[in-house]
């Protein structure tokens, strides 16, 4: 049996006295879209942030295929093949979206970064600063910034987060294609269910730090502790 | 053409203007003053290279300038042990080493805190200037007796006004053709990202404190040559070169320039020498008025006078 994409045990994260995290386990199988979700401060971000390397583990380990990551910070994780995007949109505002991209492909040795502008509709902007561009732009080069390589697990802080909610479907149609060409397994953090639903094989519910339920979209859409905890009518 | 090639012919024709601008100016105080403007443009631009790159502002830049100075007088005085040909190389390769060093280190701290550690290490270094009397003369300073010949050159040549502007104009435009096509290098790309967003730079794969501790050591390098030619000139350096004044003066002089583009801080010590000696003559009290101006600048032209033109551009696209 091949290794999980991406492994987490017992990882913990405490902020003085509080438990962000309290002992999650999560495994990731090679090529998934897995979708990531629990009412506001359930731990989702701070799960990525100690995934990703950002914020350290109290506890608990990391492992990429098979490779114990937990002590390596985010340059060296990129370098292995984790890659993540943020939740409030993370680019070089001051610098032109094609050098972004090139800057981020030069790093990892890619050569994508002119087939990802043309995929994420950001060809005709690359002369232009980041900062000049529409908001939606902006949301589609932090994803592009994410995906160049393409890495090997893509974790993604609500990618859709300030989209209308026909750019958020069409962002997630786009996710999938790319993802699924790429053969790149993602963890994605979003609140819009129907994102989530649409696009993701299987769902993990965190409450209060902990994984409160896992399972096939329309398994979590049944499960009575979820619908109590979070979906409410968001699953009918 | 390309943007080097842009650059290099920019650098070329400004290089040329300078023999131009030396038969235009009567020989004299405002050829001296000129001289003196460029040594000190030097010492700008490398606040503006730092203020570019890093996105980080210096209170200490003095303290390369200084020691650029010291260093350069210590070997020019003792010539069994150096010829000038090196020593003066030395002192700036030695300072910017010294930089990389302690940039390492330095530049991990950010904005506010990252300015008042410089100020601290260049009042620890107007100190040491002051105290160790036996290599820096102490609160005296050091006389430095230039050798008959440097490069070639007859030592007056660096002591005469159109000799020394010549020299510093050259230093002045060759250096900041360096520094334009440092910031239009994948190196310069990069730095400028992680001065826009550290983080995400390191989540693209990228180490963030040697590119920065680079920039400070290159910043630290150019200070180093404008002391180099201080002392060459003046044949004297003292603790006051080290002061804090003086790295607050490099400071004003780039940002009236602005740091967005790389000639700015040259401008800006232009206005600021001119201005200066305009107002000495009219009042004691200059130094306000060029406050007033700075205030001025600050609000109206935030990213100083180099930034006027793509002001203009702006509003005329704007009205069209």
């Amino acid at each position: 049996m091949s290794a999980p994409a991406l492994s987490a045990r017992g990882l913990a994260r405490h902020y003085g006295g509080v438990a962000a995290l309290r002992g999650v386990d999560l495994d990731l199988v090679p090529g998934e879209i897995r979708g990531l979700i629990g009412p506001n401060g359930a731990g989702k971000s701070t799960l990525v942030d100690v995934l990703s390397g950002r914020a350290p583990g109290s506890g608990g380990s990391v492992r990429l295929f098979g490779q114990d990551i937990t002590g390596l910070g985010p340059a060296a994780r990129r370098h292995a093949g984790l890659a993540r995007s943020f939740q409030r949109t993370s680019i070089f505002p001051a610098l032109p979206v094609g050098a972004q991209l090139d800057l981020a492909a030069r790093r990892v040795g890619a050569t994508d970064a002119p087939r990802l502008l043309d995929e994420l509709d950001l060809a005709r902007l690359a002369a232009v600063p980041a900062e000049q561009t529409a908001y939606g732009d902006q949301r589609r080069l932090d994803l592009a910034l994410a995906l160049v390589g393409p890495p090997r697990v893509l974790l993604l802080d609500e990618p859709a987060a300030g989209l209308t909610a026909e750019e958020s479907l069409a962002l997630a149609d786009r996710l999938r294609e790319l993802a699924r060409a790429r053969g790149v397994t993602v963890l994605l953090v979003e609140h819009d269910m129907e994102v989530v639903f649409r696009i993701c094989e299987r769902i993990t519910v965190l409450e209060l730090g902990a994984i409160l339920a896992e399972g096939t979209p329309q398994e979590i859409r049944r499960h009575p502790e979820v619908v109590r905890a979070y979906l409410g009518s968001a699953a009918a | 053409m390309s943007g080097a090639g842009r650059i290099a012919a920019g650098a070329l024709a400004t290089a040329a203007a300078g023999p131009a601008i030396a038969a235009l100016v009567p020989p004299g105080v405002l050829l001296s003053l000129l001289a003196q403007a460029c040594i000190y443009a030097i010492l700008a631009l490398s606040v503006g290279v730092l203020a570019r790159q890093n996105g980080m502002v210096s209170f200490g830049h003095a303290a390369m300038f200084g020691a650029g100075a010291y260093l350069a007088g210590i070997g020019l005085g003792a010539p069994g042990l150096l010829p000038a040909e090196a020593a003066l190389p030395l002192a700036v390769l030695a300072v910017a080493a010294v930089c990389f060093g302690l940039g390492l280190i330095v530049v991990r701290v950010h904005g506010i805190a990252f300015a008042m550690l410089t100020l601290a290490l260049g009042q620890a270094c107007f100190e040491a200037a002051n105290k160790a009397r036996g290599v820096t003369g102490g609160a005296d300073g050091l006389t430095v007796a230039l050798p008959r010949e440097i490069f070639g050159l007859p030592a007056a040549t660096f002591q005469w006004a159109e000799g020394m502007f010549l020299i510093a104009w050259l230093a002045m435009v060759a250096l900041a053709a360096l520094a334009a096509l440092l910031a239009r290098s994948r190196f310069g790309l990069l730095t400028e990202a992680i001065r826009e967003n550290e983080e995400r730079a390191r989540f693209l794969g990228y180490g963030t404190v040697l590119p920065r501790a680079a920039v400070f050591a290159l910043s630290g390098g150019i200070a180093a040559a404008g002391g180099v030619l201080y002392v060459l000139y003046n044949g004297f350096v003292s603790p006051e070169t080290v002061h804090w004044s003086v790295s607050g003066s490099a400071l004003i002089m780039a940002l009236l320039g602005g740091t967005r583009t790389v000639w700015g801080p040259l401008a800006g010590a232009a206005v600021y020498f001119l201005l200066r000696e305009q107002l000495v003559e009219v009042t004691e009290r200059w130094l306000g008025l060029l406050g007033i101006l700075l205030v001025l600048v600050m609000v109206f032209l935030p990213d100083g006078l180099s930034g006027l033109p793509r002001r203009l551009r702006r509003q005329r696209g704007a009205e069209a």
